[in-house]
């Protein structure tokens, strides 16, 4: 009950003009067939109206499609916690997201550590109190390997710290959590895609209005936060994975969903370095 | 969803004490659309945490971008406190075609359900069709399966 999403009032009037171009059918029951989209105010398109869905979306898509070897996937090290904000806030999304892979990888150990490491983060991001009893929940869940309980608290952790940064005006660092996590997702997916490619697989990597979203944040984030060596990289880097998920009707190659996991592997790599 | 009952009863505690005017808010809004969305929770849908509202004119949409994965099957539920309006909600794909495979429409709720063709970029496209207050709050929230 506690997160609500308010859409900003900066969009509110040009979307409302949008009724101009999608008025119901006939007045009533049935919705018109077809809406002309390129007639939607630019706001629709970009950033403040996007939901970006949670881990478990996706995760849950790809329990269908098989059984990858999540082992492969999973990464087992633990981060240190970083000295800067920006990238504490990147990494607490990071390990959020290798949370839905222990899920997969059904490693009950692995997802305990990381309820751990989501309170340590969190700690030093000063969220705390918002995300103790969820990762309390996670823990417990882990150990009775009741995994869709777990996923369901991730779910709610990656909510509650983001809500609680909002009331610190964190806000910024709250989508620096998103991307974070959106990022490892989308490493691990596109991992898992590459080991058995089939077009339907990697159709889920077809975001756009995810990367337009993430690419909107960080072009109007601080100076502070865009002067961070980590958000800066990041910055540089995700444009070029949109020439690579295609449009809409088009299939995304094995060589593209190569190179998504490349340029992913190489941020995730900056966010969470590999202990020497 | 487990808070619901809680926020119910404070609900029905606060309306006791309060005018008949003036009180109604997103949350009010927001209790519809999750008892729209219970019967689905026994179905198997797990309903997403977050929830998004505000308030509109009569008869002027609003339309939010949603990431929709091929392979999930989707239900969005609407919301109004308002006794006696009528609210709707749609989707569309990328190119403007309604996706959705089904929808209705009940006092004080709406909702659609959507299993997506293809991975990418949908429109919710969201209206009050008719009510009698000057803007009426509307609340909207969604689970997948």
């Amino acid at each position: 009950m506690k997160n609500r999403v308010f859409l900003l009032p900066s969009t509110v009037a040009a979307l409302t003009m949008f009724a101009f171009a999608v008025s119901p059918a006939a007045r009533g029951d049935e919705p018109k067939q077809h809406i002309d989209v390129s007639k939607l105010p630019q706001q629709a398109t970009l950033v403040d109206d996007v939901i970006v869905p949670v881990p478990s979306e996706v995760f849950g898509v790809l329990d269908k499609l098989g059984s990858p070897n999540w082992h492969d996937v999973l990464r087992t090290d633990v981060p240190s916690v970083p000295s800067e904000r920006p990238e504490t806030a990147l990494l607490l999304g990071n390990v959020i997201a290798e949370g839905f892979i222990a899920v997969e990888a059904q490693d009950s150990e692995q997802v305990k550590k990381i309820g751990r490491t989501v309170l340590q983060l969190s700690d030093a991001m000063g969220v705390r109190k918002a995300v103790l009893a969820r990762s309390n929940a996670i823990i417990e869940f882990a150990d009775k390997k009741d995994w869709p309980r777990v996923r369901q608290e991730l779910d709610g952790a990656l909510t509650d710290v983001k809500e609680a940064m909002v009331v610190l005006h964190d806000e910024e660092l709250a989508q620096l959590v998103s991307l974070g996590g959106w990022l490892r997702g989308t490493e691990a997916l596109a991992q898992v895609v590459n080991r058995n490619y089939t077009k339907d697989s990697a159709g889920l990597l077809h975001q756009p209005a995810l990367l337009e979203y993430f690419d909107h944040r960080l072009a109007h984030m601080s100076a502070r936060l865009r002067g961070d060596e980590v958000v800066a990289k990041i910055q540089k880097r995700l444009p070029e994975i949109r020439p690579l998920i295609g449009e809409a009707d088009s299939d995304i190659s094995q060589q593209s969903v190569d190179q998504i996991r490349d340029i992913v592997h190489d941020l995730v790599s900056a966010i969470a370095p590999t202990p020497s | 969803m487990k808070a619901f009952p809680k926020f119910a009863l404070a609900l029905f505690c606060v309306t006791l004490f309060l005018p008949t005017h003036g009180w109604a808010t997103i949350d009010d809004a927001l209790s519809f659309a999750l008892e729209a969305a219970d019967p689905y929770v026994k179905q198997g849908f797990t309903v997403r945490e977050d929830y998004w509202g505000g308030d509109l004119p009569v008869k002027q949409q609003k339309a939010i971008v949603h990431q929709l994965f091929k392979g999930n099957e989707y239900w969005f539920w609407m919301g109004t406190d308002v006794e006696n309006a009528r609210i709707s909600v749609h989707i569309y794909d990328s190119d403007g075609n309604l996706a959705e495979v089904e929808h209705w429409q009940k006092p004080h709720m709406a909702a659609a359900r959507v299993v997506p063709k293809t991975t990418g970029s949908y429109y919710l496209i969201v209206e009050i069709e008719k009510s009698d207050r000057e803007r009426t709050h509307w609340s909207l929230a969604y689970g997948f399966r």
